[in-house]
């Protein structure tokens, strides 16, 4: 109980300032869209190669965004005067963690609605069909993303050159989740003929288990002296 | 007379602070070295020294912020390298920096330090806890608005919200008008009459003088005098004397 409502506190707090600040949600939707952009560009009007890319395509943009968010994980902390002094309240640390994963699932989500609808027109695909699986798809690729990015932010939050450690320690521990979400909307969109998605999206819950397991347990660690 | 920093180890058989040799660096500096003392429980001491003499970091150690390099602290017989958790439930911590949200109010400030203290937040107490600091007709003002002086009051106020055994001052009468150091001086004397033990660290020696029982001297790391008011000043004439 003392965890659900620390981690409600930390989730809600957050929240609240990105609601009033608007800093980074809106820059995160537009850096989406951007990018989009640029690969609808760079690939050219070929519609088939675009439906062919997409599901790599949108995974991508996701992981360029997503790494902003992560950046700013523990901004609102360094900027009140240092994530330390957020262990100084009793109880569980843990509740930092999940707080912080739960903030940045929901701006991740928040960043998708809007990134899956301007993929499928500018890629020319017609998502709609497949709104639930797509829905199933993200959700676990995000918890995925940000339960191994929180970890990671908060591994780099006294780095100095941190803005560079974070995106190259947290791609390559992504690798096996980008590319099963890669694939299995691949599948979903594209067709699946072969009977494959249920095999990544197996991998992707798989993914979301047991690293949720082992950063929930070890992240106290990451936060001592 | 002066008590040696060495008395300060044998004297009451559960205090509330029990450091033994302890020593923290940062690179190649030590901030502190082979620092032993201790402080009574429901006693008052009071930290000086000048800048860069560990006053600080001392605090952060029995805070549990910062890990002894060397040596170790009891805290109400809790290792602070070990039993950190424990310490935290009892101890609450005045900052120099501040740990506040500018984009938050402060009603909001004291809601969110409520619910990560386990406290289910009352609104009623919320206000209360405003109230004595002064700040009941800011309650709905963003932070990033507060003067300095207004940011240690909610600093205060959040201080105020649950019980503590252990209550850790740094500068706590900096940046505080006439009305502020006496607030400051009326919670603190809150706190000794619910039998809460405080240590503060402070550069204003006049207003520490006042609510200290003990004064511990240090200087580049080293514990140098552990002593109560009447002593320090006693020593403090006997030098200006000798200098005359």
């Amino acid at each position: 109980m003392d965890l659900a409502i620390r981690t409600w506190a930390i989730f809600w707090k957050d929240l609240l300032i990105e609601l009033r600040t608007k800093q980074g949600l809106n820059a995160m939707v537009f850096f989406a869209a951007l990018v989009l952009f640029l690969f609808s560009f760079a690939i050219g009007p070929d519609a088939a190669l675009l439906r062919q890319l997409a599901g790599g395509l949108i995974w991508v943009g996701i992981a360029f965004t997503g790494t902003l968010s992560l950046g700013r994980t523990f901004q609102t902390e360094e900027l009140a005067g240092g994530l330390q002094y957020l262990q100084l309240y009793p109880g569980e640390i843990r509740a930092i963690y999940l707080g912080k994963v739960l903030g940045n699932l929901t701006v991740l989500l928040a960043v998708e609605a809007v990134l899956f609808p301007a993929a499928g027109v500018l890629f020319q695909l017609d998502l709609w069909p497949h709104a639930p699986g797509l829905i199933g798809i993200a959700v676990l690729g995000s918890i995925g993303f940000s339960v191994i990015g929180t970890f990671y932010a908060a591994l780099t939050v006294h780095l100095r050159a941190r803005e560079l450690m974070l995106p190259l320690l947290v791609f390559p521990a992504l690798v096996p989740l980008l590319l099963a979400a890669v694939n299995a909307t691949g599948a979903l969109v594209l067709g699946d003929a072969m009977g494959r998605m249920a095999g990544w999206v197996r991998l992707l819950v798989a993914f979301d288990i047991i690293f949720f397991v082992v950063c929930t347990w070890i992240f106290p660690v990451v936060l001592e002296d | 007379m002066t008590t040696s920093p060495a008395d300060g180890h044998a004297s009451s058989p559960s205090p509330a602070i029990r450091a033994r040799d302890l020593s923290r660096r940062f690179g190649h500096r030590w901030a502190l070295r082979e620092v032993s003392l201790e402080v009574k429980l429901g006693e008052t001491l009071a930290l000086f020294g000048p800048n860069g003499a560990g006053k600080t970091t001392l605090l952060r150690v029995f805070a549990t912020l910062l890990r002894p390099t060397l040596g170790d602290a009891e805290i109400f017989g809790h290792s602070v390298r070990r039993e950190t958790a424990a310490i935290r439930a009892r101890t609450g911590l005045l900052t120099a920096t501040g740990f506040l949200y500018d984009d938050l109010t402060a009603l909001e400030n004291l809601r969110f330090a409520s619910l990560m203290s386990g406290i289910r937040p009352q609104p009623a107490h919320l206000e209360t806890s405003l109230a004595r600091v002064g700040l009941s007709e800011a309650a709905g003002m963003r932070v990033r608005a507060f003067s300095t002086g207004m940011r240690r009051r909610l600093e205060l106020a959040r201080l105020l919200l649950r019980p503590l055994d252990l209550v850790l001052l740094d500068e706590p009468f900096i940046s505080l008008d006439s009305d502020g150091v006496e607030l400051v001086t009326r919670v603190l004397g809150k706190f000794r009459e619910a039998g809460a033990t405080v240590v503060l660290a402070s550069h204003q020696h006049a207003d520490a003088y006042k609510a200290a029982d003990r004064i511990a001297l240090l200087r580049n790391g080293r514990l140098e005098a552990l002593e109560t008011p009447a002593e320090a000043r006693a020593r403090l004439e006997t030098l200006a004397t000798s200098r005359r």
